[in-house]
């Protein structure tokens, strides 16, 4: 019998090169059962793609178990006695499924379409600039924390309506809400956590109550009117903005770092991107493809049902490893070529169905702007040594990134 | 066995054939046009499989639902031919459809 290859998220291996394990993972006949977080892991696009347009495999299924099983769930997770957690994160609108998931979504949807987020153009511009310009005559830099990572929080900020300079302290709080997420799990994490989701809760109360009072142009006024006209709940409100906020922070922060390592990594495509600016939205889509950011979610089957050939019983849990899916193979040529110019480039690095990432537009601008400004500004741009990523299963991301230019 | 002919933003016209039970966002997917992402896979959820139905075919398919409604009113460049290619089901009346897709989704 072959041997079962090692999945250990948190080791400094995978952290390294996930993609290693993914392809061990993908070449195995049936899907890999992880222990850890009671899940078959799916790594082919062909299956991740089908469970994740499944209408009958859910991402949340607490409203199908009784309050004794939902309790259970909840001790299983650790997350039994963490009431704001409980009643802002575990609700919102990615937890949230059917007929509540479409009403929320479809209060938020027209604030991120297209058009809607073409607007920021000049913000961002204006924002990166702005960085761009404090760093002066540096000439080396930390991409990622001295950087992008200020970029994703303060746009999304202004798009909702946070003063600027109350965005640090979002993204701190994001940062603590989100990391307990991940399989590990710990008590230090989940106090954090819970204390994060409180503050977090208080701040918003407070902008809800200076939009009632003064309205502006922006989501959160917005917001404020839904509310107001009976189209959502306060807690419905607090949690579809807080869940907006986190979203818009750690995950484009994270790819626009893999983003610039990548490029860094593919000269020649870094400079098929400085001969043709042209081929930036290309280029952006194929960084969510490289190295996708959230590469782990998950669906529970909600009835008997097949996947990848064969069948499960109705609850099991599946592991959708979008980062395995979209180095798979049989969906992508030279899957571990980074290329700028690949189209069609169907990547799932967005999710599918009814929870498709609301706001994959803004990211994508975000990146635009970020990487064809850097390109005009900067003549040349060198990794000054290699980065080290974050562990885990749910991020995937350059702690730091440690850059050297030279300009025009 | 349906014949569904694509004409791109630029005068590209390609035609496929599609199998009932298909959507006519799949068979653009099958016949590779990049244009009509279908970001969200079929769900109604991203608006990025819009196409213009060519205007003599238009009454001659089901129209589109609420939700499909609702999204089209978010769009790039909506017309009154528009649909979102995901939520049309081919069916064998449908031979020889004509579908224009957009320059761009995003």
């Amino acid at each position: 019998m072959q041997a079962l290859p090692k999945l250990d998220p948190q080791s400094e291996g995978f952290a390294r090169d996930p993609h290693h394990t993914y392809t061990q993972l993908r070449n195995l006949p049936d899907p890999y059962y992880y222990e850890d977080v009671d899940s078959w892991m799916l790594t082919k696009a062909a299956d991740v793609e089908a469970v994740a347009l499944n209408k009958t495999m859910l991402r949340n299924v607490d409203h199908l178990l009784s309050a004794a099983e939902r309790k259970d769930a909840q001790r299983k997770l650790n997350w039994h006695d963490m009431p704001h957690h409980e009643r802002f994160v575990q609700t919102n609108l990615l937890e949230s499924e059917g007929d509540t998931h479409a009403r929320l979504r479809k209060l938020v949807f027209r604030e991120f379409t297209a058009a809607m987020i073409a607007r920021q153009r000049d913000t961002i511009q204006a924002f990166v600039d702005h960085l761009l310009d404090g760093l002066g005559d540096r000439d080396a830099f930390d991409f990622v924390e001295d950087f992008a990572a200020h970029v994703p929080g303060h746009i999304i900020g202004r798009v909702i309506g946070v003063p600027d300079e109350d965005c640090p302290r979002l993204r701190v709080w994001s940062e603590q809400v989100v990391r307990f997420f991940d399989v590990g799990r710990n008590d230090d994490d989940k106090q954090l956590a819970e204390r994060a989701t409180k503050e977090f809760y208080e701040y918003l109360l407070t902008l809800v109550a200076a939009r009632r009072a003064a309205p502006q142009e922006d989501l959160m006024t917005r917001m404020v009117g839904h509310q107001d006209a009976g189209l959502m709940s306060e807690d419905e409100l607090i949690a579809t903005t807080m869940l907006i906020l986190m979203a818009g922070h750690g995950s484009t922060i994270d790819v626009l770092g893999s983003g610039m390592h990548a490029l860094l990594r593919f000269p020649d495509q870094h400079q098929r991107l400085r001969d043709d600016p042209k081929l930036i939205n290309l280029a952006v889509q194929e960084m969510f493809r490289f190295e996708s950011p959230l590469p782990y979610f998950h669906r529970f089957a909600t009835e008997d049902t097949e996947v990848a050939g064969r069948m499960f019983k109705a609850g099991t849990r599946f592991g959708l490893l979008y980062g395995a899916a979209n180095r798979d193979p049989a969906r992508f040529e030279n899957p571990d070529q980074f290329d700028v110019s690949r189209s069609p480039n169907r990547h799932i690095a967005f999710g599918g169905g009814t929870h498709f990432c609301l706001g994959n537009h803004l990211a994508r601008l975000d990146m635009d702007v970020i990487f064809t400004t850097l390109n005009q500004r900067f003549a040349s741009i060198e990794l000054a040594h290699e980065p080290a990523y974050k562990p885990g299963l749910s991020v995937r991301g350059p702690i730091a990134l440690n850059i050297a230019v030279k300009r025009h | 066995m349906t014949k569904i002919t694509f004409i791109e933003a630029d005068g590209t016209k390609t035609e496929t054939i599609a199998q009932p039970g298909m959507t006519v966002m799949q068979a653009a997917v099958h016949a590779n046009i990049a244009a009509i992402a279908a970001e969200c896979g079929g769900a109604c959820a991203c608006g990025t499989c819009h196409c213009y139905v060519a205007p003599d075919w238009v009454g001659k398919i089901p129209s589109a639902q609420e939700d499909e409604a609702d999204m089209l009113g978010f769009v790039i460049d909506p017309q009154d031919n528009s649909r979102l290619s995901c939520q049309i089901e081919v069916t064998p009346d449908m031979d020889g459809l004509v579908i224009q897709v957009p320059d761009s989704q995003t």
